[in-house]
């Protein structure tokens, strides 16, 4: 008889093998499982993060940029898709055909591209920002078999079509589009946005697909300046054409539109981007503020036109030990038009303290001085006018010929266009208008009245007189045929840096305006220490009259003298 | 014969699907190549607007003149300006 075994542990029946093969059938699946539920639970970040960057882009890189165009539309500055030309080299076919014609076309020598070739591990970039015509080149063989492992990577570049004109106003701009300085800096967020986290969906090679939707997301402002492209060149022209002659070490020409204020150009030379002298120079403006006191003193009723002021031998002592000198002329008395077209320091003092200082105090401050215009151009200088109690008898008699007083460009061109205009203190406009994309226009240059200096009779005199310099008086330089033209030159002493002034440094300048019936400009130059041994009315003036002659001619504005032929 | 039916729509729309693939490939391929021709055209046409923007300039319109033509800035008086009636 047989008698059954006793079953053995590892003896399997059908039944358990069954079991067995089940459970090993199911390990399968199960690691599977357990893998993606580690995969979902712990790294779920990773993979997420893995599947956007393949489906989407961040746009960062991609930065639109709104234009700067002046007030015709003229672009000044604009932003310009270029492409960083790259190399894969695990997917270049044939080393030597690809280095060729990369040199070729981006006109870099083979050497420079094989020792990147050879310094790099897998990826780097040949060139940078290159030229479209050099891209179209390239990326016309992107599909063939030379094209193989070469990348184009699309960035934007910031291009000034006009070179460096009005480039200190512009400013500059960053590798990442960012405004860095001057108008670039002050509108950065009409002009750009922050794009940052923003992400689009990307196409397979990794280029962003731009829908419409995208489009008008991102869409940007331009702003528009009240810069007239032409002006500007004119100014910047004829000023850099000066200060090498000679030997400046900066020269400013401003031109305002006296009626509403509106700058016309601002040229600063030597050019710095964003750095616009026009607003952030201060200076001691010597005999161009006689205008402003004169014009304060007759506007107070405390001098009159007809009054004559004693030059008694040409010395006069304001305090003890306080000398002031006319060497210019040899005239006892001085009516108040010849003070102006002789320049005399001495009667432009004793006008001054005739005033007192209060009120003269009170009338720099009604034009504008010592505090900024609100032009809102960065790093905007507010010049410097002290509180009048702290003057001595000697400082109000100074800043009668602008001397113990510092101001801007700016400031000095505004005040001028409110004698030309009647009296009126405009404020001054840089930006015109912005558009933006939707077809919103922001106008900025509204003419905005700040206040009344002066009476309109005291102007009408004021501009008689300052006419009177131009035809007989020291600015005889900045005469034009047919027009009448008001202004004034100063030539001031720099501060010397061991205390007091500086001999044999000088700021020259003239400020003045067109025609005189019904001005159209005003225009500032300044010229910081010359070299060459130069005058307000030798070198100054004639840059005046060179810009206005130019400005009358652009704009045709007909003479205003009757029997110029 | 239902089997063979099965098989038939099987296979049409088989093809149905390759056929289809096919077409997206080749419309993917256009579209890239015509995206690739638009970037290359609007590269292009940035770079003349540049060019025309450049050469317009007042500084250069002015050496032109000067240079090649012989002009001179017209003083204003010279200008005639004709009143609108």
């Amino acid at each position: 008889m047989f008698r059954n075994k006793p079953a053995s542990p590892f003896v399997f029946n059908v039944k358990s093998r069954m079991r067995v093969a089940g459970m090993v059938i199911l390990l399968a699946p199960l690691c599977i499982f357990i893998r993606l539920f580690y995969m979902q639970t712990f790294l779920y970040e990773e993979f997420s993060s893995k599947a956007e960057r393949a489906i989407y882009n961040y746009l960062a890189e991609d930065r639109l940029r709104g234009k700067i165009l002046d007030v015709n539309g003229r672009e000044l500055a604009e932003s310009v898709r270029t492409h960083s030309c790259g190399v894969n080299k695990r997917y270049v076919k044939d080393k030597n055909k690809t280095v060729a014609f990369l040199s070729e076309t981006l006109g870099i020598p083979k050497k420079r591209i094989l020792e990147k070739w050879n310094h790099s591990s897998n990826f780097f970039f040949v060139a940078k920002k290159i030229k479209p015509d050099k891209y179209i080149k390239i990326s016309q063989i992107l599909r063939t078999n030379l094209g193989q492992g070469l990348e184009l990577t699309p960035e934007y570049e910031r291009i000034h079509p006009y070179g460096e004109s009005a480039l200190d106003l512009i400013g500059a701009s960053n590798s990442k589009n960012y405004g860095l300085s001057g108008i670039e800096q002050m509108y950065n967020r009409e002009l750009s946005q922050d794009i940052s986290k923003k992400r689009a969906k990307r196409a397979r090679r990794g280029e962003i697909i731009y829908d419409r939707k995208l489009k008008e997301e991102l869409s940007v402002a331009n702003v528009y300046l009240t810069i007239d492209a032409v002006a500007q060149y004119y100014a910047e022209s004829s000023l850099k054409k000066e200060v090498e002659k000679i030997g400046a070490k900066h020269g400013i020409a401003v031109v305002q539109d006296p009626k509403t204020g509106k700058i016309l150009a601002a040229a600063s030379y030597p050019v710095k981007d964003g750095q616009s002298l026009a607003f952030q120079f201060t200076y001691e403006p010597g005999s161009t503020f006689k205008s402003i006191a004169i014009s304060s003193a007759l506007d107070a009723g405390v001098v009159h036109m007809t009054d004559s002021i004693d030059m008694s031998g040409r010395v006069w002592e304001v305090a003890r030990g306080v000398v002031v000198r006319d060497n210019q002329h040899d005239k006892e008395f001085l009516s108040i038009p010849e003070i102006l077209q002789l320049s005399s320091n001495i009667g432009a003092g004793k006008i001054a303290l005739e005033l007192g200082a209060k009120n003269l105090f009170y009338y720099l401050k009604a034009f504008g001085f010592g505090t900024k215009t609100d032009i809102n151009f960065n790093g905007e200088s507010k010049g410097n006018v002290q509180p009048y109690t702290k003057w001595t008898k000697v400082d109000t008699a100074t800043k009668g010929y602008g001397y113990g007083v510092a101001v801007t460009p700016i400031q000095l061109i505004n005040a001028y266009s409110a004698i030309a205009n009647g009296g009126i203190l405009m404020q001054p406009h840089i930006v015109d208008r912005i558009e933006y994309a939707g077809g919103k226009v922001e106008t900025k240059s509204k003419p905005v009245k700040i206040r009344r200096v002066l009476k309109k009779e005291t102007t009408d005199m004021m501009k008689k007189a300052l006419q009177s310099v131009v035809e007989v008086g020291s600015g005889r330089r900045a005469q034009i045929k047919g027009y009448n033209v008001a202004g004034k030159t100063g030539t001031a002493e720099k501060l010397s840096k061991e205390g007091g002034y500086a001999k044999r440094q000088h700021i020259v300048s003239f400020c003045g305006f067109a025609p005189v019936s019904d001005p159209q400009f005003t225009v500032l130059v300044v010229l910081d220490d010359p070299e060459k041994y130069s005058f307000g009315s030798s070198a100054a003036a004639p840059v005046f009259k060179e810009i206005m002659e130019r400005l009358l001619a652009m704009k045709g504005v007909a003479p205003d003298q009757l029997d110029f032929e | 014969m239902k089997i063979f039916w099965g098989l038939i729509i099987l296979a049409v729309f088989l093809f149905g699907v390759a056929v289809m693939r096919n077409e997206i490939n080749r419309s993917g391929r256009s579209i890239s190549q015509l995206q690739n021709e638009v970037e290359i055209k609007e590269a292009r046409n940035q770079y003349l607007q540049l060019e025309i923007s450049r050469l317009s300039s007042p500084g250069n319109m002015i050496r032109l003149a000067e240079e090649k033509l012989g002009m001179v800035p017209a003083k204003p008086h010279e200008i005639v300006i004709l009143e609108e009636e």
